[in-house]
């Protein structure tokens, strides 16, 4: 039979093609048929459409942040330990902690006998659930927020507990001492810091009256002295304390001290479960550094504003017909152009290592003038560089401090939490609240 | 056919069924310290850590009892790394005994040389060649910073910081080459001998010293500087494990943790061996006790062994490395103690001849095992934490404790 000397990619085309053509025709005639219907139901339900592709997105970016993150970390902690750190895969070992990801995807899932397992198998979903969905309301930019709601900083805390409630779960049902030890510790710690994190930002809210990320990030609009971190310098420490053992890093990493409860709650874990948790943390050391940039460093706004204001005006419509003729041209021109000094300058470079030099010199001058004319002319990709920035910056912050710091004890952890913080937030509160009734906002 | 009578372990009729209440079988116990041990009071549980626990030096096994996060009790269990050194020393001649005590303390196996040739020298009654008495000196002070520095490294990491153990294993690799160039070996030298050591000093070990030293203070320093000052380190140790003096002595507690109870006794000093009285050098020594009084001890005793091997470097005299001696030794029937101050405490060997060329009795006397029973003592009521700050600061090494 034919089938049987099909090559497997023959045979996958063999399967395929019938069933996209039929699907394709199918879809043809039901978009036909209740085309209006289905856009009647988007139009009329757009909040919750809206909420779901925002959701769908906003997962989709979290697992590259999170490869980042981790890649950030490891060349960084490598740096300060005097190591080289991750150097193999991709340029200066870029793509280590993508294969670390298949790396984990492909391990054995391992589900120890005697745990509870539909509480073991969700408990992960759950830290990840957390951990993601607040990144919905991260206004990466004033036009580029998920879900730019008035209740913001509310949703993000409340969403952001519910990943004491997985944490809890991993250590409750592994069956395992360490993990129950972790979980409590995790609980323990995270309900402590939660109440001096939300009370801190209080000061921010009276002062600007909304609890609307977008509106907060404009209110520090201006120069870099309107930002919040300069109006609210005691809350801004207590926030960036407790964003610490929110995320559960060092030196506040007690729920997974692997010196001694040797991985905590994630002790049972394994393949993409344990995955989940890795990438968790690393989203969320993402997404805490965002909301500091955005409460306390000005988020999307520049440091200074300067008013150039320029008009690089570029009518590509005007070119006709030249368009696609530079389009084709300029590429070739411009690998010529960079590779010719290069095969020039000494004669031990071949013709083609000139050329393949040229093309990325030519990728990068270009993608660099595109860059900058972006950055200049469109206002959210400048803004979005701006947040990024901050964001990884306070991002070196944790890392740095990763490199840097040994673990506190859990009972001084707690006795920071009840005794310092939250005092020093309160008394935050009260001076923030007599200022705006002396001297109004 | 045969492939499917195979019995596999995913068949359902082979697998044995997971249970979810699978419990080890309560130990019967055979003291009355173990059944009080064994007795789990309201709201109390057992914490096995090790001996596959990230911060257990080696194979130490610890069981703790906990309330919460409050230890309140803890038995050490060893025995996991036991060769029967002792025994196997018994069967191999003099020289031999040698190598198989090189490996019990495997951080400073120097140390665990020089006990032995020191009782077999005594028992011989052998003058050792001036020149490789300060070789001596030399290579053990070597080897006692790169021990410190381990340990320094050891603890910032089981408090949790990372970095300081990368940094510590610069300067004890720089010296480990050094000796590796030296003796040949990186880890179990086995330089020492009965009358002197294998070998003069060589042209690469004294280029890399001569290059080391000039760095070393200096180095060090910062090293310390990474940790020494640290608020989280210093909050975490301090007023922990407390250790008086009356009690050290009573436990037969030695070296820097002696020391750092207040009792200023070192063998180097008080029971002089080698050429050390002709050295100067202070003994470091600290009032308080507790584990990071035990961490200054040792990290001030770094800058005092530069000192010395400074002092040494300048007054080491040429001549043979090695005295004359027969290649079969029978020393006359009898017995010797023989011990050195090493970087965890005294390192001591008893050795009974009775007239052949092998020891009849010989027993080695390691400070790990001894300091690892204060474990116990010193974190009870503590935190689960507390117990590896305590561990590390007492520094055993289970080599040893194990022989």
């Amino acid at each position: 039979m034919a089938w049987n000397r099909l090559t497997p990619a023959g045979r996958a085309l063999a399967v395929l093609l019938p069933v996209l053509a039929i699907g394709g025709a199918l879809t043809t005639v039901l978009l036909a048929t209740f085309g209006g219907a289905i856009a009647a139901t988007i139009g009329a339900n757009l909040p919750i459409v809206r909420f779901l592709v925002a959701a769908v997105v906003t997962f989709l970016i979290s697992v590259p942040v999170a490869f980042l993150l981790i890649y950030m970390e490891m060349k960084i902690i490598a740096l300060m330990n005097l190591r080289i750190g991750p150097d193999r895969i991709g340029p200066a070992g870029a793509v280590m902690s993508v294969v670390h990801g298949l790396k984990v995807l492909m391990k054995e899932d391992y589900t120890p006998p005697s745990v509870d397992v539909p509480v073991f198998t969700l408990a992960p979903v759950v830290v990840y659930l957390a951990s993601f969905m607040t990144l919905l309301v991260i206004p990466f930019a004033p036009e580029l927020t998920s879900m730019g709601f008035e209740l913001g900083l509310l949703y993000f805390f409340a969403i952001g507990g519910l990943s004491v409630v997985g944490l809890m779960m991993a250590g409750w049902s592994s069956f395992n001492k360490y993990s129950l030890l972790g979980g409590i510790r995790a609980a323990a710690q995270a309900i402590s810091y939660e109440i001096p994190l939300t009370l801190s930002v209080v000061g921010i809210v009276i002062l600007t009256g909304t609890l609307s990320l977008p509106k907060i990030v404009a209110a520090q609009d201006g120069s870099f002295l309107d930002w919040f971190i300069f109006r609210q310098p005691l809350a801004a420490i207590i926030f960036f304390i407790a964003i610490t053992a929110e995320a559960n890093r060092t030196p506040f990493d007690n729920a997974e001290a692997d010196q001694e409860i040797v991985a905590g709650f994630a002790t049972e874990y394994s393949g993409m479960r344990f995955g989940f948790f890795f990438f968790a943390e690393y989203v969320n050391v993402f997404i805490v550094s965002a909301l500091f940039s955005a409460v306390f460093l000005g988020g999307s706004n520049p440091p200074i504003h300067i008013d150039v204001n320029p008009q690089i005006l570029i009518d590509l419509s005007a070119l006709g017909i030249g368009l696609p003729l530079i389009a084709g041209i300029a590429p070739v021109l411009g690998t010529l152009l960079f590779a010719a000094p290069i095969w020039f300058a000494s004669s031990r470079v071949k013709g083609w290592q000139a050329l393949v030099a040229g093309f990325l010199i030519f990728g990068g001058v270009s993608t660099a003038a595109v860059g900058i004319w972006a950055f200049v002319m469109l206002p959210p990709v400048a803004s979005l560089i701006w947040f990024l920035i901050k964001t990884f910056a306070l991002v070196f912050t944790f890392v740095w401090m990763r490199g840097t710091l040994p673990r506190a004890r859990i009972d001084q952890l707690m006795g920071f939490a009840w005794k310092w913080l939250l005092p020093a937030s309160l008394l935050n509160i009260f001076a923030t609240a007599f200022a705006v009734l002396i001297a109004g906002r | 056919m045969t492939q499917q009578m195979r019995p596999s372990l995913d068949d359902p009729r082979v697998a044995i069924p997971a249970e979810s209440t699978w419990y080890e079988p309560a130990p019967i116990p055979q003291t009355e310290r173990q059944a009080e041990f064994l007795t789990l009071r309201e709201g109390e549980m057992f914490v096995n850590m090790g001996p596959q626990h990230p911060s257990t030096h080696g194979v130490l096994r610890v069981i703790i009892k906990v309330n919460g996060e409050k230890v309140v009790d803890l038995d050490p269990v060893l025995g996991y790394l036991h060769r029967g050194v002792e025994k196997l020393c018994e069967n191999a001649d003099y020289h031999q005994a040698i190598c198989y005590t090189d490996p019990l303390e495997y951080v400073a196996s120097l140390f665990c040389e020089a006990a032995p040739v020191a009782a077999f020298e005594k028992l011989m009654d052998v003058e050792v060649p001036l020149r490789a008495q300060y070789i001596r000196v030399l290579t053990m002070e070597l080897n006692r910073i790169a021990s410190h520095t381990l340990f320094q490294g050891w603890m910032a990491l089981d408090l949790g910081g990372i970095t300081p153990i990368l940094w510590a294993f610069i300067e004890r690799d720089e010296i480990v080459d050094m000796l590796a160039a030296l003796t040949g070996q990186k880890l179990l030298y086995n330089y020492y001998r009965i009358g002197g050591v294998n070998g003069d000093l060589n042209h690469e070990f004294m280029s890399r010293l001569g290059t080391w030293m000039s760095r070393a203070a200096a180095q060090i320093d910062s090293n310390l500087a990474l940790i020494n000052e640290n608020e989280i380190f210093v909050r975490r140790t301090r007023g922990l494990g407390v250790l008086d003096a009356k009690t050290a002595l009573k436990m037969g507690v030695t070296g820097p943790n002696l020391r750092a109870s207040g009792v200023p006794y070192d063998l180097r000093r008080d029971r002089p061996y080698l050429v050390y009285p002709e050295l100067e050098f202070d003994v470091p020594t600290r009032d308080e006790g507790d584990s990071l009084a035990r961490y200054l001890v040792r990290m001030d005793e770094i800058k005092q062994s530069i000192r010395i091997i400074d002092q040494v470097l300048h007054e080491m005299p040429d001549g043979p490395v090695m005295a004359k001696l027969p290649r079969l030794l029978r020393p006359r029937p009898g017995r010797a103690f023989g011990a050195v101050e090493g970087p965890r405490g005294v390192y001591g060997t008893y050795a009974i001849s009775d007239g052949t060329d092998q020891p009849f009795r010989m027993r080695i006397h390691d400070p790990s095992f001894v300091h690892l029973q204060l474990v116990g003592p010193l974190t009870k009521g503590n935190l689960i934490a507390d117990t590896m700050a305590v561990m590390a600061s007492l520094d055993p090494v289970m080599g040893g404790v194990d022989k």
